[in-house]
């Protein structure tokens, strides 16, 4: 009796392991850091050749939109004005983008960018989300992927 | 009204708690009178909230925008049938939908049990209400539905431009429905941990009512995927955002416990494990509550920092630890005297199928709350997207696809060599030349290949054993073949149906395998100018435009042609939304049974008159679609009245109380 209950036991904890395996391997291998802006600034020294996701707002004047290309690139900036130290700037981190605009992507809006941040101190962004500042409204994020 | 709203909601809050108060007092003091008292409480709290949820419906519908939820979510030109949705499409209103559904659900439950389960209903009743009081409690005093404006704004701010789709319509109410409805089970589980008639009698009462539950998780889960699909534009229907892992995760838990219960049912194993999966699947119901309306995470569903977190986390931790010390409280009485018997048997394949879906829920809550894990522990958010879950959840899905090919086949018990060869020659021959052809063929993706095959090996399984059953009938009743077939599945609905059930998970696996397959292609081109994707010719000939009071849209017009021919004419639209000044994409899909071309009006650049567009060729999603009809077909089969079924419970029920008595003495 006890042998049978055995099997059962290690084949459970096979599948368990193998659950747990799977978790820690796929999490070392896809992770993002998060940072606002303001972090990411103060850490970017740091960061060069980092998968990175970074709140910020797109900075009013720095859109620059090929259409016939899909490229896109913009400045993203603290969302709060005031929070970098005076002297520091130009604050920011310029960001390049390949691919569709999202809908409601704006000059002052709030997005999140995800993407590399390369050793020439450039977000490349794979993924731009963009909510909705409307305090009336539903968070929404519109995300589009580049391929 | 709206007063008449607000009070009616307070009103509920009294009779919630005089409910709760009452039933359990009644208990203590075995009085039925308190009992029965109780009961009408709790019917009353559902009158008072169809009140509340009325005079919401006549605020949206008389367009009272001095309301604040009305100003929000709706307007003037919205039309009706999004105006009615508006019902559910804010926070405050959805938390009263959910109000008005519980206390629904709750009431037909009293209903059914009014002279049944005497023993349990007073703490039914206790628990149905204490939820409903949680809910009644937010509405009341921290998102009062029927709050003012000081003023009275001209026109409302409309409806989310994304939420007005019928999809999303119906897509909500679907998964609130398999949500709350999991709070049925819930509620016998926690009675029969505090009565202690822990016998299968609050199993067979909630048998349906878990079905039920699963039934609309899979239907919210799948119309959820086809809004996606159809508004979003990203050209997928299922992302891993945190909204949709909140709603499938339940789904997981719920799946492994219709599984699982038939253990017990035939063999008084997996008692503590049931009630587990049970309580399981409720928190998760109120755990996606919490994500979706907490705002700690971000997502594309989620409502706003509401600062409903707290309250959340707290009925979370309320309702851990009371099942938990239940759960412990009874842990003696649970314990089973059998045992398992063989890896190769019915119970192993369902054992092991309950520890992957577990393993499949498990993975996705971590993937989902490791921001929040990071930051508390590193101090650093780190956050895991779609590569994430599809790399834990895809390979753990196709074990799941191959045990769904052994468990409705195996013996019970113990299977033998020669049952064994018997039931599995024909699958595993069907699989393997499947497999061998694919690679014959020149597929490399293994994933696909692997896939592909275990799907033919678990459908030829299925088609054996309806054809094993209905040559059967033939031969010894001499019916004829449909007349054999229609009788087999009505004979045991429970057995037949979940096979179909099986056919339309399979299906659905196989439409998701298509996206291994996928092709995406981004373009600018000016008018009268063609581009190719994969086998298509995509002419652009220009855009057209349309408005009316409520929307603004450039619609572009683009040809299709395969080998020089035109087949088909396609129409996606870039549309601004007036009122909330929102410009939004809508996709247009030429959907075949092979694929799905998906065509994404990306951007129109006024000065140049270049359109840019986005194609996704999405082979085999059609099949998701099929495999979900299929799959709530079998699920209706399972749930249709069932005379037979009726009888054994009627028989059983005796005894299983005697047992359960017996047990806990």
């Amino acid at each position: 009796m006890a042998a049978k209950q055995s099997k059962f036991l290690v084949g459970a904890l096979l599948i368990v392991s193998a659950v747990g395996y799977l978790i820690y391997t796929s999490i070392q291998e896809t992770k993002v850091y998060y940072f606002t802006i303001d972090e990411f600034l103060l850490k970017k020294a740091t960061l060069a050749n980092t998968d990175v996701r970074v709140a910020g707002r797109v900075q009013a004047g720095s859109i620059q939109w090929d259409p016939a290309a899909l490229n896109l690139t913009f400045r993203l900036m603290p969302i709060e004005p005031g929070t970098i130290p005076v002297g520091t700037i130009p604050a920011g981190v310029p960001v390049s983008y390949q691919g569709i605009l999202p809908d409601m992507f704006a000059e002052g809006r709030d997005v999140i960018v995800e993407g590399l941040y390369t050793p020439e101190q450039q977000l490349v962004a794979s993924t731009i989300m963009t909510s909705c500042p409307s305090k009336y409204e539903p968070e929404i994020e519109e995300r589009l992927q580049a391929s | 009204m709206t007063h008449l709203g607000t009070l009616a909601l307070y009103l509920a809050s009294l009779l919630a708690v005089y409910a709760i108060v009452t039933s359990l007092w009644g208990v203590r003091t075995r009085r039925t009178a308190w009992i029965a008292s109780g009961t009408q409480a709790a019917y009353a709290v559902g009158g008072c909230v169809v009140i509340a949820s009325i005079a919401l419906l006549y605020a949206l519908l008389t367009r009272d925008f001095n309301v604040e939820y009305v100003a929000s979510y709706s307007s003037s030109t919205l039309p009706l049938h999004y105006t009615v949705a508006a019902f559910w499409g804010g926070q405050k209103g959805s938390l009263l939908f959910w109000a008005l559904i519980h206390c629904f659900f709750s009431a037909i439950v009293l209903f059914q049990n009014r002279t049944r389960n005497q023993e349990l209903m007073p703490y039914v009743t206790a628990t149905l209400m204490t939820i409903a009081l949680f809910f009644l409690g937010l509405l009341c005093f921290i998102t009062p539905p029927f709050e003012r404006l000081s003023f009275i704004p001209g026109e409302g701010s409309d409806l989310n431009p994304l939420l007005q789709n019928y999809w999303m319509t119906i897509h909500p109410p679907a998964l609130y429905l398999g949500f709350i409805s999991a709070s049925v089970p819930f509620a016998f589980a926690l009675a029969a941990l505090a009565t202690g008639k822990l016998g299968d009698v609050w199993i067979r009462t909630t048998r349906r009512w878990a079905l039920t539950s699963w039934f609309f998780l899979s239907l919210g889960n799948l119309l959820g995927g086809r809004w996606a699909y159809e508004v979003l534009g990203w050209g997928g229907y299922w992302a891993w955002d945190p909204v949709e892992n909140a709603a499938i995760m339940p789904w997981f838990t719920a799946t492994a416990y219709l599984h699982s219960v038939m253990i017990q049912e035939k063999k008084d194993m997996l008692k503590v494990w049931n009630m587990t999966l049970v309580i399981l699947t409720f928190v998760l119901t109120i755990f996606g509550t919490f994500l979706t309306r907490s705002g700690v995470i971000s997502s594309v569903h989620s409502f706003t920092q509401s600062g409903l977190g707290p309250y959340f986390l707290t009925f979370l931790a309320f309702i851990l630890i009371v099942s938990i010390g239940l759960l412990l409280y009874r842990l003696p009485d649970l314990k089973s005297a059998n045992e398992f018997d063989s890896l190769l048997s019915r119970e192993a394949a369902f054992l092991f199928n309950n520890l992957i879906l577990v393993g499949l829920a498990f993975a996705t809550f971590w993937g989902t709350i490791f921001p929040i894990l990071s930051e508390w522990v590193r101090g650093v958010k780190i956050t895991v997207g779609p590569p994430f879950f599809n790399q834990v959840n895809g390979p753990l899905g196709v074990i799941l696809l191959f045990l769904t090919g052994i468990g409705p086949i195996i013996a019970w018990r113990r299977a033998s060599w020669s049952s064994l060869r018997r039931q599995f020659t024909i699958p595993l021959v069907v699989g393997l030349v499947l497999g061998g052809l694919l690679f014959v063929l020149g597929y490399r993706n293994y994933y696909a290949v692997v896939i592909f095959s275990l799907a033919g090996f678990v459908l030829a399984g299925i088609l054996a054993e309806f054809s094993r059953g209905t040559r059967a009938r033939q031969v010894m009743l001499h019916e004829s073949p449909p007349q054999a077939l229609g009788r087999l599945v009505g004979k045991n609905p429970r057995r037949y149906g979940g096979y179909i059930v099986h056919v339309g998970v399979v299906l659905i696996f196989f439409g998701v395998a298509g996206a291994l397959f996928t092709i995406e292609k981004q373009t600018t081109v000016g008018a009268e100018q063609s581009f190719a994707v994969g086998r298509y010719t995509l002419h652009y000939t220009g855009i057209t435009e349309r408005e009316d009071a409520h929307i603004a849209a450039q619609i572009a017009t683009v040809r299709v042609l395969v080998d020089g021919q035109q087949i088909d004419t396609m129409y996606p639209e870039k549309r601004f939304y007036k009122k909330q000044n929102q410009p939004t994409t809508e996709v247009d899909i030429r959907p075949t049974l092979v694929e799905d071309l998906y065509l994404v009006f990306g951007s129109y650049d006024e000065p140049s008159g270049l359109a840019t567009f986005q194609v996704f060729i999405n082979p085999l999603v059609s099949w998701i679609w099929i495999g979900g009809l299929i799959l709530i077909l079998g699920t209706c089969v399972i749930m249709a009245p069932n005379p037979a079924e009726r009888q054994a419970f009627a028989l059983a029920r005796t005894p299983a109380d005697i047992r359960g008595q017996a047990v806990a003495e």
